[in-house]
């Protein structure tokens, strides 16, 4: 604690040095804000660099300065974090190396194909995994007898813990929202949901459950705040990318003699208990091209839809790329000079030269990070991210100039933002819709509250593969009935599965889609609940909201949780929603968790 | 079916006969008069559209299949359906006309079709070139083409340009069962999204509003879209308490919907129709299309999707019964898949697909559009089968005849309707 005070002290120094512009960009000198206006803006920095205030961290960040948070947000490598590690490590499977979470996914396949032959429901597996396991041409068949339906699920749920490969999706999720909660590295844990968001992969596609905890770690976390070439980089050659966009499938036609086919069959067999592609006896072509990440890389990766490339370029750059994969049984990369296309390309305008190999996928994202499309559409995704859903032309304009300037450096972009009139205007404040995953942390963080498994059996393992489960489209039914539900739960049902987006594109950043009159109820269901212990793994005291306030003093314990929970201040209206819901109270007592109820339920707490 | 029509027509009567004291008050008034009757009759005149989208590429040439046409055996030499009565029961398509046949995982909406209460609409699709499931999707829903970017989806701007008589302004108009509102019915009517009847409640209760206050806290946020949603929201909660209760929906007799999410949101769907709450147009979709390998044949991947679709179609028309004769229940998809199988056993991105529409009023047990033929040179770039039905007449075909849109202008403000282009799908 000393030596990070120390550190922080020094830095801050430093903080103030290369941050002289930052107060300079905002609207009027940071010396001259009045005290209200510097509070706005604090409050506006943890709402949009953050998920929002905890109790007390306003007063801090004004004593410490707004521009040493700022920094350190910036440099999240100088917070210390060794507190939320330690809670991390509950999260086991997250730091499980692929080819371990692959056995277990080829494990978890083979028992799903004893149980459905044993159900004669063959067309069911090649639905999930497009493997032929009877005879073909099964009749689809109808769901199992109930009584089949009770043993199975009392023997899943005694296995569930061990079932690494649906747990790794419930981990996922929830170490996700343990960090949003917990950590104060919050600008890191925004870029990570931006650029995770920005690189989608669906976890229940296939085997992308188990190999997206190497891609969270090592191609988004790793990079958010790095150069945007290694970013794309990373994502392009990620197995859990490459399986996502089925790039892994991206071959030019290649032979597979008699003895490899026999070799993958056994292979594949004692791995799964059936044969994918039955051997033939003698050589046979393979494989073929398949354009989808070629496309979206140039769509949502880079270029973006009107970045200037033609249907003949999303060829040539599926081209380039072909060969790119990764090993069926551990999940590695792998580059197989075999599977790959190795004439003449011309992508862009630019020539390719034949025989280039692996360096083929690695010059088109070369071109691709510096192409001035790219830093446009970076530009104005990050800043409908951080400032407003349709933000000022003049910020992209800026912000593009210096990804351009700084050759993709991400700290910098992110940085420009910060210091930009655009991002510290009035009109920026609020103008955001939280997502249901923003505004359920918003709300944790809000009441101080911490995730805390201790309740739930075996530290809630089997809760997390059930709800991986549910995730990838088994057990939805049975995850619903348990109560309370989880906090990752909530944020599900208020419509966010995390990780799971099924397109491409990811969640939408033009928050204005989050709101309609449907949502809207869950969100209402979730500040009740949560306000009255109602979510199984988050610990709040919202007795604590009240503080000093004498409960008996109705304006006081109003102006309070008011205070507490939406600092930057609410409407007349919802104050005189509130008065009136206090006067109800009956015993006297004003009944705070109630209050912080609706609070959490009014128009203001959805905007950040 | 006939039941309904004889019905309005009887209360029409009684209007009639119960105004004729009255003659001064002219024929304008006579006809409102009449219409209102009807109006409060079991929603005679008040149409509902149910559409159901397939998102990912649904295979056109599987689920209908040209059975009469050689080159698709050519095309397709793993993944073809076999012609009726070439092989064993369930393993070979359904013949429709003696040209088309229907996937024998569909053979639910086979009697639907016999009875001429379903059409298929086929080789029908975008005019845009587009393989991209998301710019498809797009053009799709907002039912605007190139890259104007409609922030509203085609079906609000239906709803918007409905006449007077035919709306019933209620939270319930628009209805999507997704946690999003899609693209379709982004727009000036604001529509609910509700992913599951069942949890639209507040404090755990379908409907309840709980006594938690929440309500004043919409009321004041005026000029806010938070407060539009907000109040949507209230009104849909107290209007449902009052007509349904989807934990304890029964289904009509002897209808029984696949346990599959899809077919939860069409009996939900269903539940709001009975329930005379005001739907024009309710929402669902299904994912599971995008069949690039092993898509398989009369079994496989694409037979489980298809099963599990046309049986909760087959349950929703049934549980309709007599309300079908104001329902129609329309497919679509973004894209088909090419006409040639993969390296996979699957298909990749193609052109045009298939749609579906079922109703009383549709002109039903045909196979309408133009066949293309799927030689060579009659695919659409050599590879796929070609548009003969723009998506877009055949949706502007429904908003006119069904739900009564006259300004078709409002709705497709990019193609010039014409409804000579009209497919006949619903009487004219």
């Amino acid at each position: 604690m000393k030596i990070l005070f120390a550190r922080l002290c020094t830095r801050g120094v430093f903080a103030l040095l290369s941050f002289g512009s930052l107060a300079a960009g905002m609207p009027g000198e940071v010396e001259s804000a009045s005290p209200d206006e510097e509070r706005a803006r604090i409050v506006h920095a943890l709402d949009r660099l953050g998920y929002g205030p905890r109790p007390g961290e306003i007063e801090r960040i004004r004593s410490n300065g707004l521009e040493n948070f700022l920094f350190l947000q910036l440099h999240p490598e100088q917070i210390d974090e060794t507190a939320l590690e330690a809670r991390l490590v509950l999260f086991d499977t997250l730091r499980l190396p692929s080819d371990v979470l692959m056995k277990d996914y080829f494990a978890e396949i083979k028992r799903f194909i004893e149980n459905q032959r044993a159900s004669g429901n063959a067309a069911g597996v090649k639905r999930q995994f497009g493997i032929e396991i009877g005879p073909g041409g099964t009749k689809p068949v109808t769901a199992p007898a109930e009584a089949d339906k009770k043993a199975q699920l009392q023997e899943m749920i005694r296995s569930l813990p061990d079932r690494l490969s649906l747990r790794v999706v419930g981990d996922l999720q929830t170490a996700k929202l343990v960090r949003a909660v917990e950590s104060r590295r919050q600008l890191q844990e925004v870029l990570v949901d931006f650029w995770g968001n920005h690189f989608n992969i669906d976890v229940s596609k296939q085997q992308c459950r188990v190999l997206k905890p190497a891609d969270d770690q090592g191609v988004i976390r790793a990079h958010v705040l790095g150069k945007f070439r290694d970013l794309l980089g990373a994502s392009a050659h990620s197995p859990a990318m490459l399986s996502y966009l089925d790039n892994n499938e991206n071959t030019t036609p290649f032979e597979v003699g008699a003895v490899e086919q026999w070799i993958r069959g056994v292979m594949v067999k004692r791995m799964v208990g059936a044969d994918i592609k039955p051997a033939t006896g003698k050589a046979r072509m393979e494989g073929g091209r398949n354009e989808n990440y070629a496309r979206e890389l140039l769509e949502l990766h880079t270029l973006g839809v009107d970045g200037g490339y033609t249907q003949k370029d999303v060829q040539e750059v599926g081209r380039c790329f072909t060969g790119w994969g990764f090993k069926g049984l551990t999940g590695a990369f792998e580059f197989e000079a075999r599977k790959h296309d190795n004439g003449e390309k011309i992508v862009l305008g630019q020539t390719i030269p034949a025989g280039g190999g692996i360096r083929d996928g690695e010059r088109v994202l070369d071109l691709l990070a510096a192409h001035p499309a790219t830093a446009h559409f970076i530009a104005l995704k990050l800043c409908r991210r951080l400032v407003a859903d349709q933000p000022p032309a003049s910020v992209v304009e800026r912000t593009a100039a210096v990804f351009r300037a700084a050759g993709g450096d991400l700290r910098e972009v992110v940085g420009s933002i910060l210091k930009s009139p655009e991002f510290w205007a009035p009109e920026a404040r609020r103008a955001k819709i939280k997502s249901p995953f923003e505004f359920a942390v918003s709300a944790v963080r809000a009441l101080d509250g911490h995730l805390d498994f201790s309740a739930l059996p075996v530290d809630g393992r089997a809760r997390r593969a059930l709800e991986g489960a549910a995730t990838l489209g088994y057990a939805a039914e049975v995850v619903s009935t348990l109560k309370p539900p989880t906090l990752n739960w909530s944020v599900r049902e208020m419509g966010q599965s995390l990780f799971a987006f099924q397109a491409p594109t990811g969640f939408p950043e033009d928050s204005q889609r989050w709101v309609n009159a449907g949502a809207l109820v869950g969100r209402l269901n979730f500040a009740l609940a949560l306000t009255s212990a109602g979510v199984a793994d988050v610990r709040t005291d919202t007795r604590a909201l009240t503080g000093m306030a004498d409960a008996d003093d109705t304006e006081a314990v109003l102006r309070r949780v008011g205070e507490a929970l939406v600092p930057s201040g609410l409407s007349p209206g919802t104050i005189a929603v509130l008065r009136k819901k206090a006067m109800e109270a009956t015993s006297g007592l004003v009944n705070a968790a109630g209050l912080a109820a609706l609070v959490l339920g009014s128009p203001e707490f959805q905007r950040h | 079916m006939s039941l309904s029509r004889r019905f309005f027509l009887r209360r029409g009567a009684l209007a009639l006969a119960s105004i004729t004291t009255q003659p001064l008050w002219g024929p304008l008034f006579l006809r409102q008069t009449a219409l209102a009757a009807a109006e409060n009759s079991r929603g005679s005149r008040r149409k509902t559209l149910i559409c159901l989208f397939q998102r990912g590429a649904a295979d056109g040439l599987s689920m209908v299949v040209p059975f009469g046409d050689p080159n698709y055996y050519r095309l397709r030499k793993e993944i073809a359906l076999a012609a009726p009565s070439r092989g064993a029961a369930g393993e070979c398509a359904l013949d429709l006309d003696g040209f088309f046949g229907l996937h024998p995982a569909m053979e639910s909406l086979l009697p639907i079709f016999r009875e001429k209460h379903a059409a298929i609409v086929h080789a029908c699709g975008s005019p845009n070139p587009t393989r991209s499931h998301f710019d498809a999707q797009d053009f799709m829903e907002s039912g605007v083409g190139g890259s104007s970017q409609a922030q509203t989806g085609w079906l609000n701007r239906a709803l918007a340009a409905c006449p007077e008589d035919r709306a019933k302004k209620t939270a319930f108009r628009a209805v999507a069962m997704t946690s999003a509102v899609p693209r379709s019915l982004q727009g000036e009517i604001e529509p609910l999204a509700i992913p599951d009847l069942r949890t639209f409640g507040i404090g755990g209760k379908t409907g309840a509003t709980g006594g938690a206050g929440f309500e004043g806290l919409y009321e004041s946020a005026v000029g806010d879209v938070l407060g539009g949603a907000g109040r949507e929201s209230f009104e849909a909660l107290a209007l449902l308490r009052a007509k349904a209760d989807p934990a304890r929906y029964q289904p009509a007799a002897g209808v029984e919907y696949p346990a599959s999410p899809f077919g939860r949101q069409l009996a939900q769907i269903a539940q709001l129709v009975k329930a005379e709450i005001g739907l024009q147009v309710a929402f669902a979709e299904t994912g599971g299309w995008d069949t690039h390998a092993n898509q398989g044949s009369a079994g496989g991947q694409l037979a489980g999707r298809l099963y599990d679709f046309s049986r909760s179609i087959a349950a929703l028309y049934r549980d309709l019964g007599d309300r079908m004769a104001d329902v129609v229940i329309l497919t679509m998809s973004e894209f088909g898949r090419a006409a040639a199988q993969n390296g996979n056993a699957g298909t990749d991105h193609g052109h045009a697909t298939c749609f579906f529409a079922l109703g009383g009023a549709v002109n039903g047990g045909r196979v309408l559009g133009k066949w293309p033929g799927l030689e060579r040179e009659q695919l659409f770039e050599e590879r796929d089968l070609a548009v003969t039905t723009d998506f877009r007449d055949l949706f502007a075909e429904i908003a006119q005849r069904h739900l009564g849109v006259t300004a078709l202008g409002r709705v497709f403000p990019d193609h010039a309707p014409d409804p000579t282009r009209f497919r006949g799908l619903l009487q004219a």
